[in-house]
């Protein structure tokens, strides 16, 4: 028991040595504070490489509302004729109101650009963001006709559904866990649903998920949005995007 | 005391610990959310708001293992009883840190979508039965409903109108808010978590605090246990508590006697009183106190009683039951069963002849 010298009352002076003491103690907690502090933030984890960049851009192309917003066009990359871009709106909204009306048809769109993994999404702008666009020649409005598609079969992935807006980079992590709720709020909003699928030395690619008829998914897949799932589905390539069709039946949480 | 509620009773110390806690809070917010700018940069920044989100959070998980680990350090080591002397202060301060984190989760993971963000709050996840998919912001939501009662409560005006033992009753919640706390950062951020750092300071936050609370109770049981054994030597309803020789002068001692009821023994003025050991306030240790202008003087917060009749001197109006005490040679007894609150008892005086 300490000394009666140490006796302590708020209102009383403070013993001497009791200070003293005291002063050793706020100066460890402190000290301790400031460790945790900063070797906490340093073991967070890398939140990934997507970007969200700066600056209005346009594309000409032709647009899709079907399986979700998105635009066709053509590109000069090598090997990749036709870029897909997945349309997407403001905050956790979907962009199927902003193209009414331009479905098939060739038009040019305007907003920002957010990529990740070799994928890019267009955010449109407020206003005036898509309008039908005369200026493609007949050779490149020929060339976007219609997507070419090819089956490459059943697989099963392991991974994660996720909202590809904030994985993109409108969320840093954007992915995971903490992440669920966002992403289901995404999705549900209109955010066409991707997977990621992780292989076993942990590299991943991403796929556009659609229903086994090729179209938008429904509200069923959201208990699983942002878990780490096996999914059977149907692969395909459709232009420069794969596609998995994917019945939500067949989600299996791991 | 109660002498008219003031929003808070301010003296030097409170100010000096309420600096501390301010500059330990901003201390950690700036270090957490530097580390993050300096650490993850370009292409791989972690965004503003989750860092903030981060920071707030781990920072109002710190200040709770400090709450909690400040009653058995005091009762381990009296030294650290100016600590507990604010711990309020403390507890309403860990409160707002993580009312700000949860502001900004909500705000930034549940707004900017086509549902209110409370309602999504409530109903975004609803995977009650799977571990690694569990809605972890629901636990976070009811240690925050729980942080705020004990904030909201935290004022002497709720201890006397609950009365002390509710008002504990009530503040011993914070314990499930404290468990509800791990599950929410286990099943939240520890499922995506790479570096074991935090799963591991999580863990030893647990060790810390059930330990302590353990190893300050064993050592109380121990306190009662002996205290129990006097019953035997009863005579009458008088209980030998101990030789008044164990009690320094201007000082208390603890005396446990049967069905571990605790008695706070005073000797001064060549006398002995004895009262209850519960303080009216926050039921602090009484024996544990001294006497100070002529009062039993409580350690934790300073309350006053005058050892004859235990009664707060004027103006203050709380009183504490009393018991009967009679030295015979140089033993106490005591009868163990209290009188009224504010009883006056004769002291028993101690024969002085006996010494030397
Ligand atoms: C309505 C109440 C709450 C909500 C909605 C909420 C939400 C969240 C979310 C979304 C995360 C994950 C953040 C991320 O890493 O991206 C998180 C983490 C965390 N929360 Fe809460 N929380 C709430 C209450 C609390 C309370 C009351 C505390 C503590 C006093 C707390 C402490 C923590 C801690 C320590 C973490 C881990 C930090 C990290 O993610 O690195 N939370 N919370
Ligand atoms: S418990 Fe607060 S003064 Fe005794």
């Amino acid at each position: 028991m300490a000394d009666a010298a140490e006796f302590y009352v708020g209102y009383l002076r403070m013993p001497t040595r009791l200070a003293a003491f005291l002063r050793w103690v706020a100066a460890g907690l402190l000290l301790a504070t400031a460790a945790i502090g900063w070797s906490l933030s340093r073991s967070q984890n890398d939140p990934g490489d997507g970007v969200w960049q700066d600056g209005l851009q346009t594309f000409v192309g032709r647009v899709a509302a079907a399986p979700y917003p998105l635009i066709r066009v053509p590109s000069d990359r090598p090997g990749k004729p036709i870029e897909t871009i997945l349309l997407v709106s403001q905050g956790k909204h979907g962009a199927a109101e902003r193209i009414a009306g331009l479905d098939g048809r060739i038009a040019r769109v305007r907003g920002t650009i957010l990529e990740r993994d070799g994928v890019r999404l267009l955010e449109l702008t407020e206003s005036g963001a898509a309008a039908l666009d005369e200026s493609l020649g007949p050779v490149e409005q020929a060339r976007l006709a219609t997507p070419s598609v090819a089956p490459l079969g059943t697989v099963t992935f392991y991974g994660e559904i996720i909202d590809p807006k904030c994985y993109s980079g409108a969320m840093k992590p954007g992915e995971g866990k903490t992440h669920k709720a966002c992403a289901t709020l995404c999705i549900a909003g209109g955010i066409p649903p991707m997977f990621v699928a992780f292989d076993a030395a942990g590299r991943r690619s991403v796929y556009l998920l659609t229903d086994p008829h090729g179209r938008a998914l429904d509200d069923r897949i959201l208990p699983y949005v942002a878990d780490p799932v096996e999914i059977i589905a149907a692969l395909e390539r459709c232009d420069d995007l794969y596609v998995l069709r994917l019945d939500p039946e067949c989600i299996r949480r791991r | 005391m109660s002498v008219g509620y003031v929003t808070v009773q301010w003296n030097r110390h409170k100010r000096v610990y309420d600096s501390l806690v301010g500059g330990g809070v901003a201390l950690y917010l700036a270090l957490f959310i530097i580390a993050g700018k300096t650490l993850y940069t370009g292409a791989h920044a972690i965004s503003d708001e989750i860092l903030a989100i981060r920071a707030l959070g781990t920072c109002a998980y710190l200040m709770l293992h400090v709450v909690l680990c400040t009653g058995p350090l005091a009762r381990l080591d009296r030294r650290f009883l100016p600590l507990l002397y604010n711990r309020r202060h403390l507890g309403v301060a860990t409160f707002l840190v993580a009312l700000a984190h949860a502001t900004i989760a909500i705000g930034f993971y549940h707004g900017f979508g086509n549902v209110n963000p409370f309602i999504s709050l409530l109903t975004s996840n609803v995977n009650l039965g799977s571990l690694s998919a569990f809605p972890f912001q629901l636990l976070g939501l009811a240690a925050l409903l729980i942080l705020f009662l004990m904030a909201a409560t935290s004022h002497d005006f709720w201890l006397k109108n609950l009365g002390a033992p509710a008002w504990k009753r009530l503040h011993m919640v914070v314990y499930l808010a404290y468990a509800l706390l791990v599950l929410h950062v286990a099943l939240g951020i520890l499922q995506t978590q790479r570096s074991p750092w935090l799963a591991g300071l999580v863990g030893a936050g647990v060790v810390i605090v059930a330990g302590l609370h353990v190893v300050a109770g064993l050592r109380e049981r121990g306190h009662d246990r002996r205290g129990a054994q006097r019953t035997a030597r009863v005579n009458g309803p008088w209980v030998d508590v101990g030789c008044v020789d164990d009690v320094p002068d201007r000082r208390g001692m603890t005396a446990t006697v049967g069905g571990g009821e605790r008695i706070a023994l005073f000797r001064y003025d060549g006398c002995i009183s004895a009262t209850t050991n519960v303080c009216a306030h926050q039921g602090g240790p009484l024996g544990e106190g001294r006497i100070i202008d002529g009062c039993v003087t409580c350690p934790w917060h300073g309350w006053q009683y005058r050892p004859g009749d235990g009664q707060s001197p004027p103006p203050f109006t709380e009183r504490i039951a009393t018991h009967r005490v009679r030295v015979v040679g140089r033993r106490i007894q005591v009868d163990p069963t209290p009188l009224a609150p504010g009883t006056a008892v004769t002291p028993a005086r101690i024969e002085e002849d006996h010494h030397g």
